[in-house]
């Protein structure tokens, strides 16, 4: 037990007698962690990007204005009943005359041909939201049903179809780059955070040598050392934390024009995934720096 | 107490440290060992401490052999034996206290009988007054004073000095010889390993004299001769 102490209260006494090195460590594990926790916040921006695109892409049926309102509200109760919807509203004839006309205020002739009309030549419409862009396809065509085909006057399915492609190659593509560019970076952070112990232990190997040659065992020059580096991993956790969180709040209301009066996702991605993200980033910089730690004293500690 | 037999020292590939070397050492002696550089005085100081095993032979301290001395039973050697070294190996972030008290703490003692020992050895090297500084704040002789109250708070029945006044002056010299006579008349066995031809002839004790890895000469009491 004293033995234990003595090891937790040397090793605050060697960190604070060692503050420049200390703080040049700190400040290499926070650049790792921020690196990693900076691309984590660009991928979040970029899936709050394709989240909207998504949210934009829609697919509309336009039925004829002879179709049956009881057709339209089956349609509309077999497309809800659908897991790839998202959702499903529909637009009355009226409603839609008027959008038309509004569409095509600066086009007399048109509104005139529409006045000449004895009735209103547009039927109702669905606006349907998938949930994923490649659920379209199917959507298109799970409409396209003998019930419901007779009624239909068209849908702007094949309209957007290569957008609707687009977004989707895009939305994937981000997501599958921004996972690499994470992944590396995060090998990148630990190889750094490696590197930082290393050189650390390195400035000091006199002194482990010195020890053991006064009689202190391989647990006891270690110990201090695996400790002190849970300290500066520590520290560096809460600084970086504190330096993203005060970033993110700040950064938030600058980006949100850009997003079109959306917010910009960092906020939320950071908030809801920081047990997550401390969690990981924690296990993996505390356990490298004990391990490395604990190996690169060993070096020093040959006899 | 100390007993050596036919013990070689080869360095790869073929550089000879130590050449079938035999001594026995009795408790209580005080002895020189003397030779020029190379001559493989280092060597042995290394071999008594484990720092290195011999290639050939047996070294027993007290009856322990420690030819093939475990890893983890070299800790427990070292707390038997002190060392002094001519670089004084003092922990540099450690003050003259915490350096002195270190080699208690390793071994585990209680902090009560450290606060007892460390004061009781500072003051036998007379530097109860500079327990608070660093070794960057001492002179060679004080470093050297703080490197023998440090391999004396296990009350080892060895005391290895390696060159221990190898960067002193003329009076520090004198000072730590005479600490070093001190602790001998205390019942210590001491092995002083030195190339300082004064200080030998002025002991009048047994001196071992090393020549190309060989013993050259080894008289009760000698008389540096190289």
């Amino acid at each position: 037990m004293i033995t234990l102490w003595r090891i937790f209260v040397t090793s605050w006494k060697h960190l604070a007698r060692n503050l420049w090195i200390a703080l040049a460590t700190i400040f290499v594990f926070m650049m790792a962690l921020l690196s990693v926790n900076v691309l984590l916040g660009v991928n979040a921006m970029l899936e709050k990007v394709v989240t909207l695109l998504e949210e934009k892409v829609d697919m509309t049926v336009a039925f004829k204005p002879t179709a049956p309102d009881a057709i339209l509200q089956q349609a509309r109760f077999y497309l809800t009943s659908l897991p790839q919807i998202k959702s499903v509203s529909v637009i009355s004839p009226e409603q839609v005359l008027a959008d038309f006309k509004l569409r095509h205020a600066q086009d007399p002739k048109i509104l005139s041909a529409l006045r000449d009309l004895p009735a209103n030549p547009l039927g109702a419409q669905l606006i349907i939201h998938a949930r994923q862009p490649d659920d379209y396809a199917f959507l298109a065509q799970a409409i396209q049903s003998p019930q419901y085909a007779a009624f239909i006057q068209s849908q702007t399915y094949n309209d957007h179809q290569s957008a609707i492609a687009r977004v989707h190659d895009v939305s994937r593509q981000v997501r599958i780059v921004g996972s690499v560019l994470v992944a590396v970076f995060a090998l990148f952070g630990l190889l750094i955070a490696f590197n930082a112990i290393r050189v650390a232990i390195y400035t000091q190997r006199e002194e482990i040598s010195i020890m053991r040659l006064v009689g202190a065992s391989a647990a006891f020059i270690r110990g201090p050392f695996v400790l002190e580096g849970l300290w500066l991993a520590m520290l560096s956790l809460i600084s970086s934390g504190a330096i993203i969180y005060s970033t993110v709040l700040w950064l938030e209301p600058i980006l949100t024009p850009l997003f079109g009066g959306s917010d910009a996702g960092l906020q939320f991605f950071f908030v809801h995934q920081w047990s997550r993200i401390v969690l990981m980033e924690g296990v993996g910089l505390i356990g490298l720096v004990m391990i490395m730690s604990w190996l690169a004293v060993g070096k020093y500690i040959k006899r | 107490m100390i007993h050596l037999e036919h013990v070689s020292k080869i360095y790869p590939p073929h550089s000879v440290g130590l050449q079938d070397i035999s001594l026995k050492i009795d408790a209580g002696e005080l002895v020189s060992i003397v030779g020029q550089s190379g001559a493989g005085k280092t060597t042995l100081v290394r071999m008594l401490i484990a720092e290195e095993p011999p290639t050939q032979g047996r070294i027993s301290i007290g009856g322990w052999d420690i030819t093939r001395i475990r890893s983890s039973e070299i800790p427990e050697l070292r707390r038997q034996i002190g060392v002094i070294f001519q670089d004084y190996k003092l922990l540099p972030k450690k003050t003259v206290y915490e350096n002195v008290s270190f080699a208690l703490e390793v071994a585990g003692t209680p902090s009560k009988r450290v606060k007892e020992i460390v004061p009781q050895v500072l003051q036998i090297v007379g530097l109860e007054d500079k327990t608070k500084r660093f070794p960057t704040q001492l002179s060679g002789g004080e470093q050297q004073r703080v490197v023998i109250a440090r391999s004396l708070v296990h009350r080892p029945k060895v005391l290895v000095a390696d060159e221990p006044t190898g960067n002193l002056d003329t009076l520090n010299t004198h000072d730590i010889i005479n600490l070093l006579l001190k602790i001998n008349d205390f019942g210590t066995t001491v092995i002083l390993v030195t190339h300082n031809r004064e200080v030998v002839n002025a002991l009048h004790r047994r001196v071992i004299t090393l020549k190309d890895g060989l013993i050259h000469s080894d008289h009760a009491q000698g008389k540096y001769i190289l």
